[in-house]
């Protein structure tokens, strides 16, 4: 007898960066385990994640996170009805690692297998986050590589409604960290400074805003901040860190908020999600919140893990998708750059 | 006793399936896919070849290098999940010595060479005595022009086998007088000699942990050398080399 969808068990793997992770779901939104192993203080003394110390990771941790991850869930891994994984974008050789293993175990279990897009992933974070969130809404996306909006029209129905044109917001952050002499990861060493000082001490530049579009550009506001952080250098003022923190982050909060809100009242959707990892950041989160009140928009955000990378949201994901017919077969391979098109 | 083989080391793709005494099929083959795309499905393909079951299978052998080291990665993450998932032992084999375990040859030296990037190999030599392969030289790292030369030196024939001959030394150097390549389809990893060497290393009891084994890469990532470099006081004495 064919199992009830609400019954299947998903197995989802996830090694896109610095994280190896599984977890085990029960119909779509049931987390029975979500397994995370970050490898973020190995990378630390590198001031970011090293692509091939990653993947030593992963290959060491995917084993023993699996096995804690069915441990957790009390599943054993022959009830298991699937297994979902991500394909891209993210580190070639860190993907690799996950894919092989789940492919494997799909044919081992001679079970079905399911490729995930990680971006995906992360937008159907919030799936598990408000288990009574349904399609339509608008997705903002910032994460580490990508910033865009998504209009999601059904669980496998997505217009994309712009995305960014070179770097994303996560790089950015990133960056000017790295310059300030703040420790990796930057972003949330950014928000918390940002928390002290004056948002409007220095003014940034805010790309793209005329009305309508929707692509994201922050090349521009990232080489006006380095500008700003060698100009005072030369003139031998001391670094107001937080002043700049503030500002920055300011430049980039308005800029997402104004065009995710347009763009929810482009589409007509009354409900906004924040997603990626990014989506921790809580001046951005704050910001949204507040934006989202005044307009009468219900305004979503996954919790601190299933912002983070994490299997849970590649199991979501990878749940809706099969339930639509998107399985891979063996041939499936990692795509490091892999980005969100319109289904 | 049926066991599955794999080696995905090199550029060649191969997997092969045994049981003591007989290779009962093999699929071996440098082209232009992705081992990730690959491996998966010749190994469905080997085993419906063998007409073995893979619920049948009673272990699995990978060669665990050294080697590319994303190859290794894919070889070795479908050989852990595949052992976990199916309840078999497993057990990783060197890679250079599954090369010399191709050429049977009394009163040679073996040298065998991988290709480590930027003019280098994995180096470690073998010699048959007794109807046993017995290691004559333990691996190292070193310039590809130098080991040639090297060869030239010694006091007995030499047969090169390995990727980074067939890359790097046939039709691009001189080879001493007392030194040749091997043919050439006996030069490239084959998973036969890894199923091979994994059915006596199973038979003597001996297997590798699933949840910890790590591919033998002899060299640490370029960003810890550099990191060590910039940051000598805090570097931490550096590792004997791994054992084999
Ligand atoms: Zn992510």
């Amino acid at each position: 007898m064919e199992k009830n969808k609400e019954e299947l068990l998903t197995l989802a793997i996830e090694s896109s960066c610095d994280e190896t992770s599984a977890a085990v779901l029960r119909g779509g939104r049931e987390i029975l385990a979500n397994i995370i192993s970050t490898q973020i203080p190995i990378h630390q003394k590198f001031g970011g994640v090293v692509p091939e110390i990653a993947s030593r990771k992963h290959i060491v941790n995917i084993m023993p996170v699996i096995d804690e991850c069915l441990r957790t869930a009390g599943v054993e891994l022959k009830d298991i009805d699937q297994v979902a994984v991500t394909y891209g974008p993210g580190l070639v050789g860190a993907l690799l690692v996950g894919v092989s293993a789940a492919k494997s175990l799909a044919f081992s279990l001679g079970k079905p297998l399911i490729g995930v897009n990680h971006l995906e992933g992360h937008i159907f974070a919030n799936f598990l986050a408000a288990p009574d969130l349904e399609p339509p809404f608008m997705a903002l996306v910032v994460s580490g590589g990508h910033t865009a909006l998504v209009d999601v029209q059904g669980y496998n129905r997505f217009r994309m409604m712009g995305q960014t044109r070179d770097d994303a917001a996560g790089e950015a952050f990133d960056k000017i960290a790295r310059v300030m002499g703040l420790p990796y990861p930057g972003g949330p060493r950014i928000d918390a400074l940002a928390k002290e000082g004056d948002p409007m001490a220095i003014d940034f530049p805010q790309a793209l805003t005329e009305k309508g579009n929707y692509e994201f550009s922050f090349s521009g506001l990232k080489s006006a901040v380095l500008n700003y952080i060698n100009s005072e250098k030369m003139k031998g003022h001391e670094l107001n860190k937080a002043d700049i923190a503030a500002s920055f982050q300011r430049s980039v909060i308005e800029v997402l908020v104004g065009k995710a809100f347009q763009a929810v009242k482009e589409a007509g959707r009354d409900t906004l999600v924040l997603a990626g990892g990014v989506a921790a950041n809580s001046g951005l989160e704050a910001r949204l919140r507040e934006e989202a009140e005044k307009r009468g928009v219900r305004f979503l955000y996954p919790s601190k893990i299933l912002c983070t990378d994490n299997a849970a949201m590649i199991g979501c994901r990878g749940y809706y998708q099969a339930l639509a017919g998107g399985f891979s077969d063996l041939y499936l391979n990692a795509v490091p750059g892999l980005s969100l098109t319109d289904k | 006793m049926s066991i599955l083989a794999i080696d995905t080391a090199t550029q060649v793709s191969s997997v092969a399936v045994a049981d003591e005494g007989r290779l009962l099929s093999e699929l071996t083959m440098q082209g232009k896919l992705t081992h990730s795309e690959t491996l998966l499905p010749h190994i469905e393909q080997v085993l419906k070849m063998a007409a073995v079951n893979k619920e049948d299978l009673t272990g699995i052998a990978i060669s665990n290098g050294p080697g590319s080291f994303t190859g290794l990665r894919i070889g070795l993450a479908a050989a852990k999940a595949m052992s976990y998932a199916l309840h078999i032992p497993l057990v990783g084999v060197s890679t250079l010595k599954a090369l010399a375990y191709q050429l049977p040859v009394p009163g040679v030296r073996l040298m065998c060479l991988l290709d480590a990037q930027k003019g280098n190999a994995y180096v470690e030599s073998y010699r048959w005595q007794d109807s046993l392969l017995q290691l004559a030289e333990a691996v190292k790292v070193a310039k590809i022009s130098d080991i040639v030369a090297g060869c030239g030196k010694l006091n007995e024939q030499v047969i090169l086998l390995g990727d980074a001959v067939q890359k790097k030394i046939v039709g691009k150097m001189e080879l001493p007088e007392n030194v040749q390549a091997a043919m050439p389809h006996l030069m490239m990893p084959r998973a036969a000699a890894v199923a091979m060497l994994g059915l006596r290393e199973l038979a003597a009891g001996h297997t590798d942990n699933v949840m910890d084994l790590e591919p033998v890469y002899i060299r640490r990532s370029e960003a810890e050398v550099l990191w060590e470099k910039r940051h000598p006081e805090e570097a931490k004495p550096t590792k004997p080399t791994e054992e084999m």
